[in-house]
């Protein structure tokens, strides 16, 4: 029974990291940004659909990793430029039904191109296969999920914190006037920023192609759990993003074999505890 | 009276005493129309637009009918059952709507099937939900699709007795009624079975992770993993199930699945040597199937898949009756419908008067390898067909 619980822990750190990666462009785009994206799970659709369509053109799985969150990115950074920056001083509902028709398009436009069915994506042959642990048995490709994670995690936190473009990002969360009377490009940067935060929920969308396949409607699914990390971790927290993934992964897969049927209830039941005790999440900023 | 008063009295008199005639004539070409319910925008639009496409062909394809071609219109359920039941009595009230098929999600056709009753319709509908012939069936309302028990005794029953050293069943249920359905029909043949159930991991109706409930199956170390989920719920957890390598450590059997275009979307990799139940399947030789494979690709360029062979059958039924009544009443023409015997996807198919039950087969399939597929459809051989279904008290429909 130890060893179920034991397991059930690795897993939960596992679905941690891809709840982190789901949950970080979301944080990032409103911590600078104030800006509610509500489309953030229609680009992670899209990120699985192109590395479904990568797969199919080249059979590189690698490429559809590098190439996927880029293209995710780039139509990210357009739809800034052309239609988001439009609604910035705006107040968040604007937002919402901006974004919300953003996501609808994305949705219809998958389906035009790819059709009503969903895709499986293969997993990687280097990466198939599962590791024997006692009577359980871990995928590698989870694995190498958690790894590759934490990988983009630290890169993120160099990103955020040790380089020039880190600390204009941080300062435009505290203030985007102060920063662009400092001679920043503050429409660069919120471009920049919309475009990494939507490319890494590409990218998120990308890497959950192997276990979840690509479908037209798990935009809604992704969107609630991604909102659920970030009021739990902070709304505009990195480490709030990590801890709340952490968190969420840990409680639904013990909560899997204490009480089943609870699973998802106690995923909605950790954020109101978070609300009750701490409001604005546990490094969140009043 | 000169000839011009004359002539212009008599063309009336005439008018007047054809118009009977004419206005009878004119009544009875009146099209006999077929409302489609259909969820073509929300969680299952992608179930509603095969759907549509089968009410649309059975309509296309059917000759004069009281003196008309029929006519069809979809009605966007959204797959929401509220918003459903609103467009239907909007239909009713400002259209005199009648005839109705459709509807995907249970919860939507249990709540047309009363509304349309109450108007004096008829509803057929391929939704899955036991208590649409059971305890909430009514008299304008009837059911292609086998119910929960005969999905378990058409999937459990015929792998056990392929496997009989498979004896320890594990189940992974969701947590609704459907779920529960179809769990205690599995559990009471287990029982009969001297099948032992060594647990069982319910999960939510929203639930797409399944790693956890997997971990749980792996500890029991059963012989059989029983899936009891529907739709992306269990192509999720099929192909979690075998990323997780269970495919090489237990037999899986997922025992209501949406048929073909589930298995496209999961493709040969993962569906290889899994065992799946299924309303219907494009290759089943039945007079009637061969033909509508053949139309449907002349149509649609694809093979049919269970919403659209569904929601096809279900339509032509109600034209048939319409055309057995002789007339465009709702009563009548369920009526007519009640014991009618005709020619199905599935074979020979009846509609039992007393629960409005079509009986008709449910089949086990298992998925091929990759290699041994002859098309990309040619995903799956038919392991068995039978047909099972609550006979004597066991039936809960006590018409009204």
């Amino acid at each position: 029974m130890l060893n179920l619980y034991l397991f059930q822990i690795l897993n939960g750190l596992g679905l941690g990291m891809i709840y982190f990666l789901i949950s970080v462009g979301l944080t990032i785009i409103f911590g600078l940004l104030n800006f509610v994206n509500f489309a953030h799970g229609g680009f992670f659709m899209l990120g699985a659909y192109f590395c479904y369509a990568l797969l199919q053109a080249t059979g590189q799985f690698w490429v559809a990793l590098v190439a996927g969150p880029l293209a995710v990115g780039a139509m990210a950074w357009v739809a800034e430029k052309v239609l988001i920056r439009r609604a910035y001083h705006l107040p968040h509902t604007f937002h919402i039904l901006i974004t919300v028709g953003v996501a609808l398009i994305l949705q219809e436009a998958c389906i035009i191109v790819w059709g009503p069915i969903g895709k499986s994506i293969p997993i990687p042959e280097t990466l198939q296969g599962v590791v024997i642990m006692g009577k359980f048995a871990y995928p590698k490709y989870r694995l190498f999920l958690i790894l590759f994670s934490a990988v983009i995690g630290f890169a993120l936190w160099v990103l955020l914190e040790r380089t020039r473009f880190g600390a204009l990002v941080r300062a435009g969360s505290e203030s985007t006037e102060m920063v662009s009377l400092l001679g920043a490009d503050i429409y660069k940067l919120f471009s920049l920023t919309f475009a990494l935060g939507v490319g890494l929920a590409g990218l998120a969308g990308v890497l959950s192609g192997p276990i979840r396949g690509a479908h037209p409607f798990m935009g809604p699914e992704v969107l609630g759990l991604a909102f659920v990390v970030v009021v739990i971790g902070g709304m505009g927290s990195f480490t709030g993003a990590l801890v709340g993934g952490l968190i969420i992964g840990l409680v639904q897969s013990l909560m899997s074999s204490l009480w089943p049927e609870g699973a998802s209830l106690m995923i909605y039941g950790a954020m109101a505890a978070v609300i009750l005790l701490r409001p604005y999440g546990l490094f969140g900023r009043a | 009276m000169n000839r011009r008063s004359f002539l212009k009295g008599g063309l009336a008199a005439t008018s007047l005493l054809a118009a009977p005639a004419f206005l009878k004539q004119a009544y009875a070409a009146a099209p006999v129309t077929i409302y489609g319910l259909k969820s073509m925008s929300g969680a299952f639009a992608s179930y509603g637009r095969f759907a549509e496409m089968g009410s649309k062909l059975a309509v296309q394809d059917f000759g004069p009918l009281l003196g008309a071609k029929p006519a069809y219109a979809t009605i966007d359920t959204e797959s929401n059952a509220g918003k459903a039941v609103r467009k239907v009595q909007e239909a009713v009230q400002q259209q005199g709507a009648v005839f109705f098929d459709g509807c995907t999600l249970s919860s939507t056709a249990l709540a047309v099937g009363k509304e349309v009753a109450k108007a004096g319709g008829v509803f057929v509908t391929p939704a899955g939900a036991d208590e649409i012939t059971g305890t909430d069936c009514n008299r304008s309302t009837f059911r292609w699709t086998v119910p929960t028990y005969g999905a378990i005794h058409e999937t459990v029953r015929p792998l056990a007795k392929l496997m009989p050293k498979a004896k320890r069943w594990y189940t992974i249920t969701p947590q609704y009624v459907f779920g529960e359905a179809l769990l205690s029909a599995a559990k009471d043949l287990f029982k009969e079975l001297g099948v032992e159930h060594v647990g069982n991991s319910y999960h939510s109706m929203q639930e797409q992770e399944f790693s956890g409930y997997l971990t749980n199956a792996m500890a029991a170390q059963p012989d059989v993993l029983l899936i009891l989920n529907f739709g992306g719920q269990a192509s999720n957890c099929l192909r979690q199930a075998v990323n997780f390598g269970l495919k090489k450590q237990m037999t899986i059997l997922m025992a209501w699945t949406a048929g073909l275009d589930q298995f496209q979307s999961l493709g040969p990799d993962i569906l290889e040597g899994v065992y799946m139940g299924a309303q219907y399947w494009h290759q089943v030789q039945s007079p009637m199937n061969i033909e509508l494979v053949k139309r449907v690709k002349e149509v649609y360029g694809i093979s049919p898949n269970y919403p659209l062979a569904a929601d096809y059958i279900g339509t032509k039924v109600i034209l048939e009756a319409i055309k057995k009544a002789g007339v465009a009443k709702g009563p009548a023409v369920a009526k007519a419908m009640e014991g009618m015997v005709y020619d199905g996807p599935t074979g020979k198919e009846t509609i039992r008067a007393v629960d409005h039950q079509v009986i008709k087969d449910y089949y086990l399939l298992k998925g091929k390898a990759k290699s041994a597929m002859k098309d990309p459809d040619d995903l799956a051989t038919v392991v068995s067909a039978g047909q099972s279904f609550p006979q004597g008290d066991k039936i809960l429909c006590k018409m009204a």
